[in-house]
């Protein structure tokens, strides 16, 4: 079973830009999958066309077999954004609540799901405080578990540890690997290449749209015959 | 039935919560300004103004007023709101959900109307007793209400998703729907004006908005109740539309 297909998948937006030119990408359920490429490389609009969020010019997605705009789809992903966007006028609980409530869970279910998250989130201390006065290393956690609150099966990260500090990093991978132990497929983006390195099973390098390989650390490393991955990054972007 | 519309439920219930947090603004001050023209146009100066259609100038206002309360009220509900949850792209949260595109804008437009039912109600607990303006036609009232609920939430969303700065949501209440009601009749009878006036006022479409509220309360109105009805059902229903395309085909909500 797979947990994401994508073929042929284009993304042109209305001011003329080609995002994504007929990519075809495959994520087996249970892997933690990493997209690694430069800014403007189309990962934030791979992962907005998975979630919904854009308009898909061409293509097909399925998330486990599902087509990506029916409500199956939809339960199935969760994701936590690179850019903190949380509702401004919901306090932490609040904020979780809600978001399993569109999910379709009850209030009970979504209040007790929210104390279960703020726990492993370390949120519990400011359950009634607003988003905007957290602060940076809250909101970041706060917006990881509201990507899980609903159980998804897919989770979708994307650069969650951009802008936050070494510790909070490591904080993160440990939150993330725990749930990649429980079975969760994970597809990460992200910019660091040690992150990648450290936490994904395969990696697919991406840019202008298009995806140039896919391998683990050490089948990319061979296939470019790089000692680092940064060697392979470097490598394959000039190509 | 009930657990498939949950999530829109949810919507619901998080834009009634938006503002119930924000009350003063959003309910408790639309009331006290509306009731405050009432006290002041009405009861204060309206000693000065002999009776129009027939009723004391203090009653005569009411039903414009209680729309132009709830037409703004459910007009900048949704536009802001709307326009908020874009801008901090807090949108996404719900976009992403299994919701439906109907329940998305159904979610967001009931918020827009429900607070305007509160401002309404809020307005006559206050007006009614005070004024004693009656309530004569009932069954054309509830109708009418409905339909400036529908008109206002629905142009609220499509302001809400056109909107690329806040001036802009606030430059169609200023511009647009205040002088729109101002003279659509709000404030006086369009007999009691000259020729073009007149005629030019029934081409504002507020105008057979109130006219139409206004045969609810006081049995009477500028206008034929068929007419009026059928003009705010007519702009209800475009609008209706424009928001509903906008949601179904993702136009100004993705890009």
């Amino acid at each position: 079973m797979n947990a994401l297909e994508l073929r042929g998948l284009t993304k042109r937006y209305d001011d003329g830009l080609l995002a994504l030119e007929g990519l075809d990408l495959v994520v087996p359920a249970g892997e933690f999958f990493g997209l690694v490429g430069p800014n403007g490389a189309g990962k934030t609009t791979l992962i907005s066309a998975v979630c919904n969020l854009i308009r898909v010019t061409a293509g097909e997605i399925r998330v486990f077999g599902h087509a990506h705009a029916s409500n199956a789809a939809r339960r199935l992903v969760g994701v936590a954004e690179q850019d903190i966007n949380l509702d401004r006028f919901l306090d932490v609980e609040e904020t979780l609540v809600y978001h399993g409530g569109y999910y379709g869970m009850s209030r009970r279910d979504a209040r007790a799901r929210a104390a279960e998250m703020m726990e492993v989130f370390d949120l519990s201390g400011k359950a009634g405080v607003r988003a905007p006065k957290l602060s940076g290393g809250m909101r970041r956690r706060l917006l990881l578990a509201r990507a899980l609150m609903h159980e998804p099966r897919l989770v979708i990260l994307d650069e969650p540890t951009a802008g936050v500090d070494f510790e909070l990093r490591l904080e993160l991978w440990r939150y993330i690997r725990r749930l990649h132990s429980e079975g969760t497929t994970i597809l990460l983006t992200t910019h660091y290449l040690e992150e990648a390195e450290e936490l994904c099973e395969e990696i697919a390098l991406i840019r202008g749209g298009r995806l140039l390989a896919r391998d683990s650390a050490a089948g990319l490393r061979d296939a470019y015959q790089a000692d680092s991955l940064a060697d392979v990054y470097v490598k394959a972007m000039a190509r | 039935m009930i657990e498939r519309h949950r999530p829109l439920g949810w919507l619901v219930a998080r834009e009634i919560l938006r503002i119930f947090k924000l009350w003063t603004q959003t309910v408790a001050a639309p009331v006290l300004s509306a009731f405050l023209f009432i006290l002041v146009f009405g009861l204060s100066l309206g000693g000065r103004i002999k009776q129009v259609d027939g009723f004391d100038y203090d009653i005569f206002i009411v039903p414009g007023l209680f729309t132009m309360a709830m037409a703004q009220a459910a007009y900048s509900n949704n536009s802001s709101s709307i326009f908020q949850a874009r801008f901090d792209r807090y949108l996404n949260d719900v976009l992403a959900a299994p919701m439906r595109s109907w329940e998305v804008n159904l979610g967001f437009s009931l918020g827009g109307a429900i607070r305007a039912l509160a401002i309404g109600a809020g307005l006559l607990a206050l007006a009614l007793p005070v004024t004693g303006a009656p309530v004569r036609e009932p069954f054309v009232l509830a109708p009418a209400v409905v339909l400036v609920l529908v008109l206002f939430s629905c142009l609220g969303v499509i302001v809400g998703l056109f909107a690329e700065t806040f001036d802009h949501h606030t430059f169609v209440n200023n511009i647009v729907i205040l002088p729109l009601a101002f003279l659509g009749g709000v404030f006086y009878s369009v007999d009691s004006l000259a020729s073009p006036w007149q005629e030019v006022t029934h081409l504002n479409p507020v105008f057979y908005v109130v006219s139409a509220v206004r045969y609810g309360f006081l049995g009477t109105a500028d206008t034929s109740i068929v007419l009026a009805l059928g003009v705010t059902a007519a702009l209800a229903a475009g609008a209706v539309a424009w928001s509903s395309w906008l949601f179904a085909t993702g136009r100004r909500i993705k890009p």
